[in-house]
């Protein structure tokens, strides 16, 4: 559908739209601003256009403030969780698609129940379990209990179901074993929906700071949100250190969303729209 | 031909059977147990109490002000964001040019982590930050030290963040939603000649009522549940403790009361599961007045 109403109406929309956009995009803009800004620039509303322009905030945070390890952190904890879901989701996700057992019914009604469950219940126990378990304050507390998550089984479950089973059953006809249908006849055919499985899985993973905070207390164990935010105690208003480490958080995001827009978009809408 | 085995089933199903039971039954049912002892990490041994930790919580003014902080923040910003996102998913639902541009742009904050938007709304909002200045020109004096440093303004500073940030998020599920509306409906009224109000309120709005609830709901189990912003911005100071972080703050910071802040968590989880399923039953009914 073209809008071809009034040229007025026309008119209004733009203006709205534009008003949200500049909402909406200010924050970011400012943030790499200040990011770029000397230290001692002074932040004030005109800094904006007077300040100068300068990489040394970025050189100060990877030489003295080991943000290197943080970024380094969060790209393997965010790669090994990522890859765990791929093949975790897809595996249980056929498994429940395809296999109509009573037990299978029984597990996909948790898969929902958990979907549904607040995190917060589990901030607690799951800090004693990996103190107790010694997963506490090592990578396996980032990684262990995240590598299968239950938007991921129900995504890729929907998908699967829609795929016709006479692929599978030809190629067992053909004395193809479960191993080789699993993942050469069936994942290849998945890849949209993994896809965006993946997204989904890197971006929370990336973003996301309650459990690696409270689940790791060294240092060298931070991942970029939880540099980021533990940051800010030492010293008081830093702002254009805080910006460019914020700077160096967004832009991998950034590139993500940019290249793979329409997956990211169905992953956020699915399961929204056929409730 | 050859049947696959039970096995089969069973082990690839098991990643996700090992991650319930470890990670989610286990501590669901271990925070209900330890919610009813004195448990404290750094002390040995522990008593069973009973339902002492619940009676003292609604009798400890802390835990209180959270839960009613917590109220204010998802009665505050839930209505908001679910009217504007709503009007911006109009805004984008047509073809027009640039429209590819505006919707990324309204939903690029809500990809962005949650650290990073508090931390530059930390700025924005400080003692002669932009949103100061923006306050002054509009004729307002803001708070002398800052937003987020005055009990009267820190949480709805807050709640207005998060509301921005949240925008882009629903918009995308709304639009998908109206795309989930047959156009021949649209076309048929404007046969009939109906009003573009009276297409609104006849058929877009009773369409969208399943996405609506599915995005109150979970705007309001998200909600309900806010800590990192609390913790990045104002570390619950300025009256903004919200529940989740009385439970962070009495379970795993200096005093370690495990069991008490289990209890916490619980009346949070219960609260939440009461709300859901009120909403539920609300907007399922209501399809006469619809």
């Amino acid at each position: 559908m073209v809008d071809r109403r009034h040229p007025l109406i026309a008119a209004g929309r733009y203006i709205s739209l534009t008003a949200i956009a500049v909402v909406m995009l200010f924050p970011l803009a400012w943030m790499s601003r200040v990011a770029f800004m000397l230290p001692m620039d002074g932040l004030s509303v005109t800094s904006l256009t007077t300040a100068g322009w300068t990489l040394q905030n970025f050189r100060d945070l990877f030489t003295q403030a080991n943000l290197g390890w943080a970024l380094f952190n969060s790209i393997l904890v965010g790669g090994i969780v990522t890859i765990g879901n791929i093949l975790f989701c897809f595996m249980v996700a056929y498994g429940l698609a395809r296999y109509h057992t009573i037990t299978n019914k029984v597990l996909f009604a948790t898969v929902l129940v958990v979907l549904m469950i607040p995190m917060h219940i589990i901030t607690i126990p799951l800090y004693l379990l990996c103190l107790k378990a010694g997963l506490y304050d090592t990578y396996w507390a980032l990684i262990l209990p995240w590598l299968v998550n239950p938007i991921g089984i129900f995504l890729v479950k929907q998908y699967i179901e829609s795929i016709p089973p006479s692929m599978e059953e030809a190629a067992r006809v053909d004395g193809a074993g479960e191993l080789t249908i699993l993942f050469r006849v069936v994942m290849p055919l998945c890849k949209p929906a993994l896809a965006v499985l993946a997204i989904q899985v890197f971006f929370t993973n990336w973003n996301s700071f309650l459990f690696p905070f409270i689940l790791t207390s060294r240092e060298s164990l931070r991942t970029l949100p939880v540099a980021l935010a533990l940051y800010q105690g030492h010293q008081a208003v830093d702002w254009p250190h805080l910006m460019a480490g914020s700077t160096v958080a967004v832009v991998p995001i950034l590139i993500v969303f940019l290249f793979m827009q329409r997956q990211i978009v169905s992953g956020i809408t699915a399961g929204a729209v056929k409730q | 031909m050859m049947k696959p085995s039970r096995f089969v089933d069973l082990s690839l199903t098991s990643p996700w059977t090992v991650t319930l039971m470890l990670f989610w039954a286990f501590p669901v049912v271990y925070s209900l147990l330890i919610g009813f002892t004195d448990y404290r990490l750094l002390v040995e041994g522990y008593h069973w109490v009973g339902w002492e930790n619940y009676r003292n919580l609604f009798r400890d003014p802390a835990f209180l002000t959270s839960l009613e902080n917590t109220l204010i923040f998802v009665l505050g910003t839930i209505p908001i964001t679910t009217v504007v996102a709503l009007g911006m998913a109009f805004l984008v639902n047509r073809q027009f040019r640039g429209r590819a541009f505006f919707r990324s742009s309204f939903f690029l904050p809500s990809i962005t982590s949650m650290v990073v938007i508090a931390l530059i709304f930390t700025n924005l909002f400080s003692r002669g930050g932009y949103i100061a200045f923006l306050a002054e020109m509009a004729g307002f004096s803001p708070p002398a030290y800052g937003f987020l440093y005055d009990t009267h303004t820190a949480l709805y500073a807050i709640m207005a963040m998060d509301v921005w940030m949240s925008l882009g998020y629903y918009m995308l599920i709304f639009l998908a939603g109206l795309k989930s509306i047959p156009d021949e409906l649209y076309e048929a009224a404007e046969i009939a000649g109906a009003s573009p109000l009276r297409t609104f309120w006849s058929i877009t709005l009773p369409l969208m009522r399943p996405v609506m609830l599915f995005v109150i709901v979970i705007n309001s189990i998200k909600s309900f549940q806010v800590f990192v912003e609390i913790f990045v911005m104002t570390r619950g100071n300025f009256n903004t403790a919200t529940g989740v972080y009385f439970v962070y703050e009495q379970g795993l910071t200096t005093g370690f009361r495990m069991g008490y802040a289990s209890a916490a968590a619980y009346v949070l989880f219960v609260i939440i599961g009461v709300f859901s399923a009120m909403q539920f039953l609300v907007l399922r009914k209501r399809t006469a007045l619809w």
